[in-house]
């Protein structure tokens, strides 16, 4: 990835350009020393004077009023405040008529923001005021007081906090009074600007002493620069928070969010004192030292799936290369692309105007459909359809281009979804709240309508990353997520009234992916890399989850690597310094999935014996007794040496009935309710009492014994026996209660034992069972 | 002794017997220092026209001179800002030659992890193969 640059040979301003606005992807206002304000059109490649300000305002800062204002949209930004240097800020309107100045600051306005909504103007000063302004230019508040000058100023992403600089120290304060002020030396030199990112929450600040950095929210360095030759003097986010750019003398650079550089310009421009990204995230501008204005937009972004590698080479020509044949096509755009999503087999191109749909199969025959609105901030892709985000709503098309929903909730914002907020598979969409960070909610993608009885999935913790498995039945969808303490949870998507389990698999997990083809997982965990080849395993057997991982050493990777994908048997990581790394895992358990999703056992036990690895046994294990082919399973655990759940497995086999069986295999996987529900529904009493006494679970079992009018007394006499193996006494009421008028006879308790089993092996022969989900072959 | 009265009432008989107040030697002397007096001062204007050149071509000399001098100073600076423009852009080479080495250090990684998937799977199909 690159920046294009150019440069008029002229400058149209005769003094230094202090500040620069976009308008529209294509339009560009700039304020100067000079007293002008320019308008840029570069579709016309046009540079008209807007208007020409009094003598004796010098501009500083210029922010464009949001589009977005209360959910409604505006086809693009009608008014600008502008500060500048005799202490005032100037609303004025797009044609340039300044609408109103107000006495702000004493000293230089040295910045104004408007907050996201557009609600709330807060303007900073030499005097080191920051204050709070309404939308038509009403002083609300001084919500701070200072020593020394505030160079820039930032809001937060749900406007309620604002950061700024106070000498070499950052500061987030919350509007709310008595809120917890959060401050820190961020460098050794003075803060010049700074910016704060509304989708990935990082800040971004530079300063005097040569060097930018990047931080998050809680105010912990991710990066720092080396230091330039000269002071940084300009900062700025992309609109989608994935780039950053840094201007200072002589210099533009664009740099990924991680902070390591993509690429470095060094144009003839003075030091660039202000940079504006314009709303598609595509291009730059720079307002120069020399009176220039510099305009520069990002090409060679790369693109790879498979063999297939694609590189944006202009603004509107992609170039598709198969690395197999080494053939090239050429793909051309009526327009700008915006975004690229390359997966499964189909690239999704979005330009200003239209969606192009291509098929790694046919580069030629595009399928375009119309866009409602233009800037795309999200492509997500699954097998079956992909989803487009963009500044109005959700929307999920087919590769075919059909329309298939549009999933809204409450207080939805699309504008700070990205990736890590977002997931996509074939039968699901999950999206995290931003309003609320414990909660993701969850999509039927057919429908568009809420999963399940339309609650939301709530997390204890705010939840930072999640992740939806892509292969297997949607009922047992599963989703994967990171909390804030850096856990990594796991839970299935679709729930039955019950309360789902949510368990914890992991922790200090940085990034995660699931594989494409199969449901691995695979993540960093503290300085290990991890892969969970059959994360399932902890709703059928917890104890074998750590048998079925796969561990690698991690520390080679550096400070804070990120997983992209985990396509086949292949991870790539891109480590910090922004090198991508790619890993190999076997290939083995992909296949193992594909014969058990099959339910091709011989093969998947053969398969086993031949990989001669634990791990492998271990998944097989899991997912035998998943499927509940006991058999499988049998032969799997014995390979692993767990020959107490052999044992196990071997007495369900002996069991009479298919319920009890089942209800066995439930217990196996630790089921406890599901494995009774299951008998009593059967009518198998003595079989829900029995196991309730085998596990201890005394009280549920006089409970069911006194409910159903039966085996009271053999409750009782386990009861005691239990008790005077112990050597205890009998404290419990209910029991005492009951032990009064009953008397314990063994042989009676035996001889009703005997006749229950054989009643129910008698039911079992008098109804055929069906013995397609349990094969038990003696 | 008439002579002698005249002369005492300074009056005085020239050759051409005509009165006069003068002397005639004083008048003749006066008449050639009138002379020398306008030679002398005609060799004076001489003079001053030959100094007057003089002066102006040194003026002239002075003019090219001082050209010249402003001439060497700004080609010395020249030559400065020139040396420190290099400098300049050697820093921006520099800066943009570290750009290059980082991406290459970036790729280079790449390659070592690339070629160390092409081991290990040729590793495996070394393996499967054998094992079959």
């Amino acid at each position: 990835m690159r920046l294009k640059t150019s440069l008029l040979k002229e400058p149209k301003h005769k003094e230094l350009v202090s500040c620069v606005g976009w308008t529209t992807a294509d339009e560009l206002y700039s304020c100067s020393d000079d007293h002008h304000i320019m308008k840029w059109n570069l579709l016309t490649s046009e540079t008209t004077q807007v208007v020409k300000l009094p003598d004796d305002i010098y501009p500083l800062d210029l922010h464009w009023f949001p589009k977005t204002v209360g959910g409604k949209k505006q086809s693009q930004a009608e008014s600008f405040v502008l500060t500048s240097s005799d202490g005032k800020f100037h609303l004025i309107s797009k044609i340039g008529r300044v609408e109103k100045s107000v006495e702000a600051h004493c000293g230089a306005v040295l910045a104004g923001r408007w907050n996201y909504e557009g609600t709330a103007l807060v303007t900073v000063g030499e005097d080191g005021q920051i204050k709070i302004w309404s939308k038509s230019g009403m002083l609300r508040s001084t919500l701070a007081q200072q020593g020394t000058p505030v160079y820039s100023v930032a809001w937060g992403p749900d406007s309620e906090k604002i950061l700024y600089t106070s000498g070499k120290q950052l500061i987030i304060k919350p509007l709310q009074p008595n809120a917890k002020v959060l401050q820190w030396k961020a460098h050794d030199g003075i803060i010049l600007k700074l910016d704060w990112n509304s989708v990935n929450d990082l800040i971004l600040s530079a300063g005097e002493d040569c060097k930018y950095k990047v931080w998050d929210s809680y105010g912990r360095l991710l990066y720092s620069s080396q230091p330039h030759d000269y002071p940084i003097t300009s900062i700025a986010w992309a609109p989608d928070g994935e780039l950053f750019a840094v201007g200072s003398f002589h210099t533009l650079r664009l740099c990924d969010k991680t902070g390591w550089s993509y690429a470095l310009e060094k144009p003839s421009t003075g030091s660039i004192f202000n940079i504006a990204w314009s709303v598609d995230g595509t291009q730059i501008a720079g307002a120069c030292g020399n009176g220039h204005v510099i305009f520069a937009h990002i090409v060679e972004q790369r693109w790879e799936w498979k063999n297939f590698e694609i590189t944006l080479t202009k603004r509107r020509t992609m170039e598709v290369r198969n690395v197999v044949n080494d053939a090239v096509d050429l793909l051309e755009f009526r327009d700008r692309v915006i975004k690229a999503s390359l997966n499964y087999g189909h690239l999704v191109v979005s330009t200003s105007l239209q969606c192009y749909v291509f098929s790694t199969k046919n580069w030629n025959t595009p399928l375009i459909f119309d866009l409602k609105e233009g800037t795309v901030s999200l492509i997500l892709q699954a097998e079956r359809h992909f989803l487009l985000i963009d500044g109005g709503g959700i929307y999920l098309y087919s590769y075919e281009g059909r329309l298939i929903s549009s999933p809204k909730f409450p207080g939805m914002r699309t504008d700070i979804l990205n990736a890590q907020t977002v997931s996509l598979s074939n039968d699901t969409l999950a999206i995290k709240d931003k309003a609320d960070e414990k909660v993701i909610y969850l999509f039927e993608v057919l429908s568009g309508k809420p999963l399940g009885d339309g609650k939301p999935l709530t997390h204890k913790t705010d939840i930072t990353e999640i992740a939806l498995d892509q292969k297997g039945l949607t009922n047992e969808r599963k989703i994967a997520f990171i909390d804030k303490n850096r856990d990594l949870y796991i839970t299935s998507v679709k729930r039955f009234g019950k309360e789902q389990k949510v368990i914890k698999i992991g922790t200090m997990v940085h990034t995660l992916a699931w594989n494409d083809t199969s449901n691995i997982l695979c993540g960093l965990q503290d300085t290990r890399f991890t892969v969970w080849y059959y994360p399932n395993t902890v709703y059928v057997d917890k104890d074998l989850l750590p048998k079925t991982l796969y561990e690698k050493d991690a520390s080679e990777f550096s400070k804070n690597p990120q997983i992209l994908c985990f396509m086949g048997n292949q991870v790539t990581i891109r480590r910090a310094d922004g090198s991508l790394i790619h890993l190999n895992i076997s290939p083995y358990p992909a296949i193992l999935h594909e014969y058990v999703s099959g339910s091709k056992w011989e093969d998947a036990v053969r398969l086993c014996r031949f990989v001669k690895d634990q791990t492998m046994w271990a998944c097989l294990a899991a997912m035998a007794v998943s499927n509940k082919d006991m058999t499988t399973a049998e032969i799997a655990y014995a390979s692993i040496g767990d020959i107490d759940k052999v044992q196990y497995i071997n007495s369900i086999k002996e069991l009479p009935s298919k319920e009890s069986r089942m209800a066995h295999i439930l217990l196996f996987s630790g089921n406890i309710q599901d494995a009774e529900m299951l008998l009593l529904q059967a009518g198998l009493f003595y079989r829900a009492i029995q196991v309730n006494i085998n596990l201890y679970n005394w009280d549920r079992a006089l409970e069911l014994a006194v409910k159903h009018k039966t085996h009271v007394d053999t409750v009782l006499g386990y009861r005691q026996k239990f008790l005077e193996d112990f050597g205890k006494k009998e404290t419990n009421n209910r029991f005492l209660q009951y032990a009064e008028g009953l008397e314990v006879d063994w042989d009676k308790i035996k001889a009703k034992i005997e006749m229950e089993i054989s009643k129910e092996r008698e039911r079992a022969a008098a109804t055929p069972a069906v013995r397609t989900s349990v094969t038990v072959q003696r | 002794m008439a002579k002698d009265i005249l002369g005492d009432a300074n009056l005085h008989f020239d050759e051409l017997n005509k009165l006069r107040i003068l002397d005639p030697e004083v008048a003749q002397q006066t008449t050639e220092l009138k002379e020398e007096c306008k030679a002398f001062v005609d060799k004076i204007a001489e003079f001053q026209k030959i100094v007057g050149s003089l002066i102006e071509l040194v003026d002239q000399l002075a003019k090219a001179a001082e050209n010249e001098k402003m001439k060497a100073i700004g080609a010395r600076n020249l030559l400065k800002s020139i040396a420190k423009q290099r400098e300049a852009q050697q820093q921006q080479l520099q800066a943009l030659i570290t750009e290059k080495k980082m991406q290459l250090e970036r790729y280079r990684v790449e390659y070592e992890t690339l070629c160390k998937i092409e081991a290990d799977q040729n590793e495996f199909i070394d393996q499967f193969i054998f094992q079959k």
